[in-house]
């Protein structure tokens, strides 16, 4: 393929951000399968090796969450009861208001894989499978890959099971197995793509970028095939960008799969330098390298820790190395209502960031309480300078 | 109604029972202030491993439900705000971390939990293995996590294959996971305790263990058969519980038993705990520790009586593993324990016969803050046509109910219901 020009390439990337079923439906379109994956560890080489576009799914400000929170209550993470609803109710359309494609020209993924990145992950794939066994909706057909985290290897031989029996699925989902080829080229291309993102995430650091429109470059390549994404991102990479002045802040805690809480941070003052949750700086990955499901098990038990999954220690040594690397001057936990799991690591986190750091707990989905941030920010930063 | 039934001295079991644990526990803090290393537990860890090990030790939910029981949950909780840390997360797990991080009282309950040499949990949900490392990162005790695997399809009709069809049941995946991390659970518990592994002590606290399910689940049969209601249910939960957090020892198994002829004599005699016996209650969710009257407060107004909860249903149905090897039937037992209570189709299903099978008239649900799947649990029962009552509080957290909001809730659904007379 041939890369496009810088600004051509950006819009591409923020179109495929905003409209996450418009590469799916060019997809459908050639006759293509498309897979929809919920968890940041699913092994997206081999849906694409079994000739399937991954695409990760996302929630969206606005959807109608009503039916979805009749069957995922109890306290599971809004965005993945906005999830379920769009599996729900897939004639919903996701494109922005106004833009084409029609709604009804979506099409629903031809699979559906939800990973145990988190709980509220297990608890979604839960209500599937009992919605399913009684009956009470349909939707497409959903598996489920264990994948867990403790650095044993009782942890790594259970993952090596996992993805093995995952390959066995789309093989016979597909009708027919995996070849070495295939694998090899997905590996190469999703490689590719991780390489882009760091390169994205070094620009990102030097200055060139708003967080918002980094977090849609990098939601982008959850939607786009792996090597048009690494193309079009290095395209867009090498124009002249620059990012808004605002008061930096490094982002902890709740994942954030859409730009809205971004725009109304940097809408407000705000510049968002770095984050450590899965969807942005923190979905960075080394390379796979080698094309095998040994080297894919070692890579998404090692390398690809969930947020949830990572241990405190580690995550407030994180922040302040990334409070240092991204020149941030104030740190935000971000949690969603009922996401709580940050929580437990605040406090060691705003010890270890050494500048104002605040914590905004019981958001809800795409929102956040900007007056409470400037307020624990702005006064705790008076109290450090007195 | 006989005043005769309702002032009937407490079962002797679950006075017994609750002897025995005072007993144990003064023991336990005394040998630990001499210096003999103990664990802290989730309910829901191998604990036969550490029996085996002759390692003591506390199961947290355990010592949570004493610490709400004598309303110090408020109290404790504010230590964990006072840090920054969540006061309102996982309150039945957090609440013995909260104590420990609290200033020493002289008023905690039982003397109060000695600090623990090593804690144990496995990984379910997203915040216990953070919760845990506190243990590490604050108190400096070692914190030992396990996995807490999922399967990706399940037979429905667990209770019927667990005790001795449990590969079909689980999934051999699962079980693999959890045997082999025991088996690196071994030497690094040696090494923190200087107590030794014993694969014979195993086999023989399995075996007992298996004996005590047996006992369990007669006396939950009976009870389900009964014409009527002989025993009160929170007498029934200290006097399975305590046991429960023994199981293994031939006290534990003897205190089945001794359960069991308790409630068989019962029955024998005709005793009920309403002798007019109008509805029958079951009540689906954790104890309320912090007002275990309440389960009585319908008896007299009402003819109400609470007939199931699950803490013997599941001494019944899902502890018992047969089978030739005891560290994989150990594994079985707890590798997919959660699931049967909370995840559907297990839970659902099994609640559901429960009821049935309990002839009961309503259901009160008590939905804590990380229930999951309580849409489903409520849908199957009024599905089969009984009743549901609603409730939405933390069991261990005082502070997250109104006990006379919810006597009254209660009593209102109550009087909804058909009346036997």
């Amino acid at each position: 393929m041939e890369s496009p020009e810088p600004r051509q390439a950006a819009t591409d990337l923020r179109a495929a951000h905003d409209d996450r079923g418009l590469h799916a439906l060019r997809r459908a379109a050639q006759g293509r399968p498309v897979v929809g994956y919920i968890g940041c560890d699913t092994p997206v080489e081999l849906i694409a090796a079994a000739g399937a576009l991954p695409v990760r799914l996302a929630g969206r400000a606005g959807r109608d969450t009503t039916l979805a929170r009749t069957y995922l209550d109890g306290c599971v993470d809004p965005q993945a009861v906005n999830i379920l609803a769009a599996i729900l109710t897939p004639q919903e359309h996701d494109a922005v208001p106004d833009q084409t494609p029609a709604p009804d020209q979506t099409p629903a993924p031809d699979l559906i894989v939800i990973t145990h990145d988190c709980d509220a992950s297990l608890q979604l794939f839960y209500t599937l499978r009992e919605l399913r066994r009684i009956g009470a909706q349909t939707f497409p057909p959903v598996h489920f890959v264990d994948l867990l985290y403790l650095p044993g290897e009782p942890t790594r031989r259970h993952n090596l099971g996992r993805i093995r029996r995952f390959a066995d699925q789309l093989a016979a989902w597909r009708g027919r197995a995996i070849d070495a080829a295939e694998l090899a080229e997905a590996v190469a291309d999703h490689d590719a793509a991780r390489a882009a993102r760091t390169e994205l995430r070094r620009r990102r650091r030097a200055g060139a970028l708003s967080g918002s429109e980094a977090l849609r470059w990098y939601a982008a390549g959850t939607a786009m095939p792996a090597r048009e994404y690494a193309d079009t991102l290095t395209a867009a990479l090498a124009g002249d960008t620059a990012r808004p002045a605002g008061r930096a802040v490094f982002v902890s805690g709740s994942s954030h799969d859409t730009a809205d809480v971004y725009d109304a941070l940097e809408g407000d003052g705000w510049l968002v330098v770095g984050e450590d949750h899965d969807w942005g700086d923190g979905g960075d990955q080394p390379p796979i390298g080698e094309p095998t499901l040994e080297a894919l098990t070692d890579h998404y038990t090692r390398a690809v820790l969930p947020t949830v999954a990572r241990p405190p220690h580690r995550m407030a040594d994180a922040i302040r190395d990334a409070v240092g690397g991204s020149g941030a001057h104030y740190v935000l936990t971000y949690c969603r209502q009922y996401d709580d799991a940050h929580r437990w690591g605040y406090p060691a986190q705003a010890a270890a960031a050494g500048v104002p750091a605040a914590l905004l707990r019981d958001q809800p989905y795409a929102g956040i309480d900007l007056p409470d941030l400037s307020s624990q920010l702005l006064s705790q930063e008076a109290r450090m300078a007195r | 109604m006989s005043d005769r039934t309702l002032s009937r001295p407490r079962l002797g079991a679950a006075g017994d029972a609750l002897r025995h644990q005072r007993e144990w526990f003064a023991t336990l803090r005394g040998q630990a202030a001499q210096g003999r290393p103990f664990a802290l537990v989730n309910a829901d860890v191998p604990q036969e491993l550490l029996r085996a090990m002759d390692v003591p030790y506390v199961v947290n939910q355990w010592w949570s439900s004493i610490i709400s029981a004598k309303r110090m949950s408020g109290r404790y909780l504010e230590a964990l705000r006072e840090r920054g840390l969540p006061d309102d997360v996982e309150q039945y797990s957090a609440l013995p971390l909260a104590e420990a991080l609290s200033p020493r009282g002289d008023d905690a309950p039982w003397g109060g939990l000695p600090l623990p040499s090593v804690v144990i949990a496995d990984c379910s949900g997203d915040s216990l293995r953070r919760m845990f490392q506190l243990w590490e990162s604050e108190l400096g005790v070692a914190f030992l996590p396990l996995e807490s695997a999922a399967a990706e399809i399940v037979p429905a009709n667990w209770w019927e294959l667990m005790r001795h069809d449990w590969e079909t049941a689980i999934g051999s995946p699962r079980i693999d996971l959890l045997q082999l991390e025991l088996q690196g659970l071994v030497p690094r518990l040696e090494q923190l305790t200087g107590a030794r592994f014993s694969p014979e002590r195993l086999a023989r606290i399995m075996a007992l263990s298996n004996e005590q399910a047996e006992w369990n689940r007669r006396t939950r049969d009976l009870l389900a058969s009964a014409p009527r209601c002989p025993v009160p249910v929170n007498d029934v939960i200290p006097a399975v519980m305590i046991p429960q957090w023994h199981r293994g020892t031939p006290w534990a198994t003897a205190a089945a038993e001794s359960l069991y002829r308790e409630v068989s004599s019962l029955v024998a005699e005709g005793r009920a705990v309403v002798p007019r016996e109008r509805r029958r209650l079951m009540w689906i969710g954790r104890g309320l520790w912090f007002d275990m009257d309440f389960y009585r407060s319908f008896e007299q107004s009402h003819g109400a009586v609470f007939v199931w909860s699950m803490y013997l249903a599941l001494a019944a149905d899902a502890y018992a593993r047969y089978g030739d090897d005891p560290l994989r039937a150990l594994a079985a037992r707890f590798c997919a324990f959660r699931d049967q209570m909370y995840t559907p189709p297990w839970s659902v299903e099994w609640y559901t016969k429960e009821a049935r099978t309990h002839r009961v008239d309503g259901v009160v649900h008590l939905i804590s803050p990380d229930s999951r799947a309580s849409w489903f649990t409520t849908h199957a029962l009024r599905k089969a046509g009984i009743p549901v009552l609603e409730i939405r509080a933390d069991n261990a957290d005082g502070r997250s109910l109104d006990p006379a909001a919810l006597h009254d809730q209660v009593a209102r659904w109550i009087e909804s219901l058909p009346d036997h007379t």
